[in-house]
């Protein structure tokens, strides 16, 4: 008599899936059903689920001493995605499904009272930790389960469903997988900007470098609006990038296309009240990636940049320089991605219109409002960029700008001048690096002098500049050589937020 | 010379009985200005008409007041305050406070109190001086201003300043941001022709703003900072207008560069007015905000400025000893004289400039390192502002 059974599932950990075996022992003793193996509190309700659903679609519940272990028994295992598999591996313990019938499969999926088959969160990284095998999941969860490459993903509608098909008596759903189209273009198009050649022209380079970038202007100089452009301009995901971006939003259940894959540089523009474990990543119960990571590879939008709250602020400077963010807790170390494109916009002062003449701050209220961004995290931010209210004559009769498609091209042939010269973005260039990456024209050696001569740029600021007019010269596909017009326009595309001073020499 | 440093040099008249001898008639009324709840009016019936010595004597109660002080006294309960802070601790502190910080005192009886003040109905009865009061001597013309400037305003101050100053007329202003240090840092320009003149709010040894340290530094040195708020005295709000009426008395005309409908600068125009100063305005542009104030008082009939000349002339000087401004900086080229011509109508950011002139991002990018560099043009807060007066 067989009374034990091993059963492969998966449990999430942060955006990673890890491999579970379920072992079930059926033996003689008080009735009973014990889950151990550190099963939280929502695994360990599986009990009842299980046990519910097999009373609805009529198997037999065996009065007998059932135990259930979560191996291996030492992590910590959350979440409902167990439930199918021990479900199957309770009915081979009990032999009412041939001993083996399970060896080549993975379940992951709830089970509802009824017995049907529910989606879990993060089936995309829950699947990708058993890619040997056929993984049978719910329909709601196929589409982001073949997203993460598993090689044999199959659907079944409820418990009944699945055992029949272990027994070859019924045959597993077909899924017809989503049609792929150019969905680059659907995003936000740059030609929707009228005038503001500017803002346009640092969005490209920030896309072209991955240099952060800042927006400094009213309300309603279209701050939000040239953010959101910026992922429409940006290099179509790489499959590895996908897959990532895929991994990191399935598993904190964001919503995702239908096709299941994450395929466009994601856009995330967390509110300014976000907790710093919102933007970080973390958590107790079940560690949840945060903001940042969900805009890895993409695009991290931080509207009203002042109102954030300054812890929350510096804990980004880390991860931006890394491109990881890693969460430490007292049972666990992870690690989430972290390469994003950082835009943040704010108001130029506290009454918001900046202009000189109209603006009616003065100097206090001003550097009180400006001490609230952190200085080492505006020096995180290559292109700070002032941006000024669209004027009527452009919104009502200009003409469209060029398209982000358009663009998208001399950024794409700028990036690929980057990666001939050996790796990374022009943002992540060493500085012992840029002498050789970046040579400067005596013109622009000369224009870089005279601004350090007179204070105007500090040495961190240089090595900044250099790389942005690096990027700038990349995009005119022009010589090796930075000219003085590519530092000229690096050193303007580089606002210095503080206002004259009226104090001493 | 009755003028006296904290240090007790040996012109000073001692105070006779119970006070140590190193305590002078200056240090006794400067620690009455003191005091808590020591006005400016309070401190002129203490001061002059019962005279220092007297005054503390009498607020020790070792000497029976007179009626008017007797009521005074019974005023809020001041006698008894008074006589509470009224120690020779106190005065020990304020003298050792004068030598440190190298202040010296004026009563308004003293021969080197400025005639300018002397004869006004609110005049301090007792000054601080900081640096040479001989600054006084000068003709004087006030140039105030907001504190949230135009970086074109702030160039207009300085470059009036250096101008009136390279004509022998001191500067008077307050010290404070925007227009006054802008004003300030035009005088010190032309230091050797005239010197620079602050009145300031809080105590001389408390500067404030404090970004200011330097810029007080060099106005006491090479010219006079004052103020009617004993040392240690915070900038209390309160104290920013009754300075202003110093100023004002100072003045023998009052430039206001930049002002908005309201505040500091308009308060030292009624006080002017009031003390019949010639008060002149600076034109500005009808939309800025910044000009709102001056335009007001053009409209009022003030007399405008255009440049030093015409301060000049409404002092009475002959005009044509105006040494005019020689323009140092290298005439643009007419490429970049477009940028410049955009910019001279209004600040623009980067963005609209280049919208504005129509050439291509990298062109206008040069172009305004050109001009930034020659200092045709600055950056303020992400606006461009050209340098040329309007």
């Amino acid at each position: 008599m067989s009374v034990f059974a091993t059963v492969r599932s998966t449990t999430l950990l942060g955006v990673v899936g890890r491999a579970v075996d379920v072992e079930v022992h059926v033996g003689v003793g008080l009735p009973g059903f014990t889950i151990v193996g550190q099963p939280d509190e929502v695994c360990r309700e599986s009990r009842d689920r299980v046990r519910a659903a097999f009373l609805s679609r009529g198997f037999t519940w065996p009065n007998r001493r059932i135990t259930v272990n979560l191996a291996p028994s030492g992590e910590r295992k959350g979440g409902s995605g167990l439930d199918l598999a021990i479900a199957i591996a309770v009915l081979i313990a009990d032999e009412q499904l041939p001993p083996n019938v399970a060896d080549d499969f993975a379940f992951v999926a709830e089970l509802g009272l009824d017995g049907s088959l529910r989606g879990v969160v993060g089936a995309a990284p829950l699947v990708g930790a058993v890619r040997d095998r056929r993984v049978v999941v719910a329909a709601s969860n196929a589409a982001s389960a073949r997203a993460a490459g598993a090689s044999d993903v199959v659907v079944a509608s409820d418990l009944a469903h699945t055992v029949a098909c272990l027994r070859r008596e019924a045959s597993w759903l077909s899924e017809e997988s989503a049609a792929h189209t150019n969905v680059l273009d659907h995003l936000p198009d740059l030609a929707d900007v009228r005038g503001q050649p500017v803002a346009r022209h640092a969005l490209e380079v920030a896309a072209a470098g991955a240099h952060h970038l800042l927006l400094v202007g009213p309300p309603g100089a279209g701050k939000s609006m040239l953010a959101r452009r910026l992922p429409g301009i940006l290099p179509a995901l790489t499959n590895e990038q996908a897959l990532s971006c895929t991994m990191v939003h399935s598993a904190a259940h964001v919503s995702m296309p239908a096709s299941g894959r994450v395929t466009t540089p994601p856009f995330r523009a967390p509110h300014h009240s976000i907790s710093l474990v919102g933007l970080i990543g973390g958590g107790t119960a079940a560690m949840r990636p945060g903001e940042i990571s969900l805009a890895s590879e993409g695009v991290l939008f931080l509207d009203e940049l002042g109102e954030f709250a300054p812890s929350v602020l510096d804990s980004l400077r880390q991860p931006l320089e890394e491109g990881v963010v890693h969460v430490s807790r007292a049972r666990t170390t992870l690690t989430f991605p972290a390469r994003c494109l950082l835009v943040a916009a704010a108001n130029p002062c506290p009454c918001g219109a900046g202009t000189p003449g109209v603006c009616v701050c003065d100097d206090a209220a001003r550097a009180k409002y400006l001490r609230r961004f952190s200085g080492p995290l505006l020096d995180r931010f290559d292109l700070r960029v002032s941006v000024g209210l669209p004027q009527v004559d452009d919104l009502v009769d200009g003409v469209p700008g060029e398209s982000s498609h358009v663009v998208r091209q001399r950024v794409i042939a700028a990036r690929a001048l980057a990666h001939q010269r050996g790796g990374g973005p022009n943002s992540a260039i060493a500085v012992d690096e840029l002498d050789r990456v970046a040579p400067l024209s005596i013109a622009a050696r000369a224009l870089l002098r005279r601004e350090l001569e007179v204070g105007r740029l500090s040495g961190r600021g240089l090595h900044r500049v250099r790389r942005v007019a690096r990027t700038i010269a990349d995009l005119d596909a022009a010589a090796e050589v930075i000219g003085e017009a590519h530092v000229a326009t690096a050193l303007r595309l580089r606002t210095s937020l503080a206002q004259l001073s009226g104090g001493p020499r | 010379m009755r003028r006296v440093r904290g240090d007790g040099s040996p012109t000073v008249s001692r105070v006779r009985g119970d006070v140590s001898p190193t305590v002078t008639e200056h240090v006794v009324a400067a620690a009455l200005a003191s005091l808590p709840q020591v006005g400016p009016q309070r401190l002129r019936v203490l001061v002059n008409e019962l005279g220092a010595n007297n005054a503390w004597r009498t607020i020790r109660g070792e000497v029976p007041p007179t009626p008017r002080i007797a009521a005074l006294f019974a005023q809020h309960d001041l006698g008894r305050v008074w006589r509470q802070s009224a120690t020779d601790q106190l005065l020990e502190q304020i003298a050792e406070s004068l030598t440190t910080s190298g202040m010296s005192v004026l009563l308004w009886s003293d021969a080197e109190y400025p005639e300018a003040l002397r004869g006004d109905p609110s005049a301090p009865a007792v000054l601080f001086v900081r640096g040479n009061i001989t600054a006084l001597r000068h003709r004087r013309v006030g140039v105030v201003g907001t504190r949230a400037a135009s970086a074109a305003g702030r160039h207009f101050a300085r470059r009036l300043s250096c101008e009136l100053a390279a004509n022998g007329v001191a500067v008077v202003s307050g010290l404070a941001r925007g227009i006054d240090a802008a004003a300030h840092l035009g005088a010190l320009d032309a230091r050797d022709s005239a010197p620079p003149i602050a009145v300031v709010a809080s105590g001389l040894d408390v500067v404030y703003p404090r970004e200011h340290a330097t810029l007080w530094g060099s106005v006491a040195e090479y010219g006079v900072v004052l103020s009617e708020s004993p040392p240690g005295c915070a900038p209390d709000a309160f104290r920013f207008p009754l300075r202003n009426r110093i100023l004002a008395a100072l003045s023998e005309v009052l430039v206001v560069v930049e002002s908005r409908e309201t505040g500091g600068s308009m308060i030292t125009v009624e006080e002017a007015l009031k003390r019949g100063v010639t008060v002149m305005a600076v034109p500005g542009a009808p939309l800025s905000s910044t000009s709102a104030g001056t335009n007001q008082l053009l409209s009022q009939g003030a007399a405008p400025v255009r440049d030093a000349t015409d301060v000049l002339v409404a002092l009475g000087l002959n005009h044509e000893r105006h040494r005019s401004h020689r323009e140092t900086r290298i005439a643009p080229s007419p490429e970049d004289r477009v940028v410049l011509d955009a910019l001279v109508q209004q600040p623009l950011t980067f963005d609209q400039l280049v919208q504005r002139v129509g050439l291509p991002i990298q062109e206008v990018a040069i172009r305004i390192g050109h001009l930034e560099t020659q200092g045709w043009i600055t950056a303020n807060a992400g606006w461009w502002e050209a340098l040329v007066s309007r």
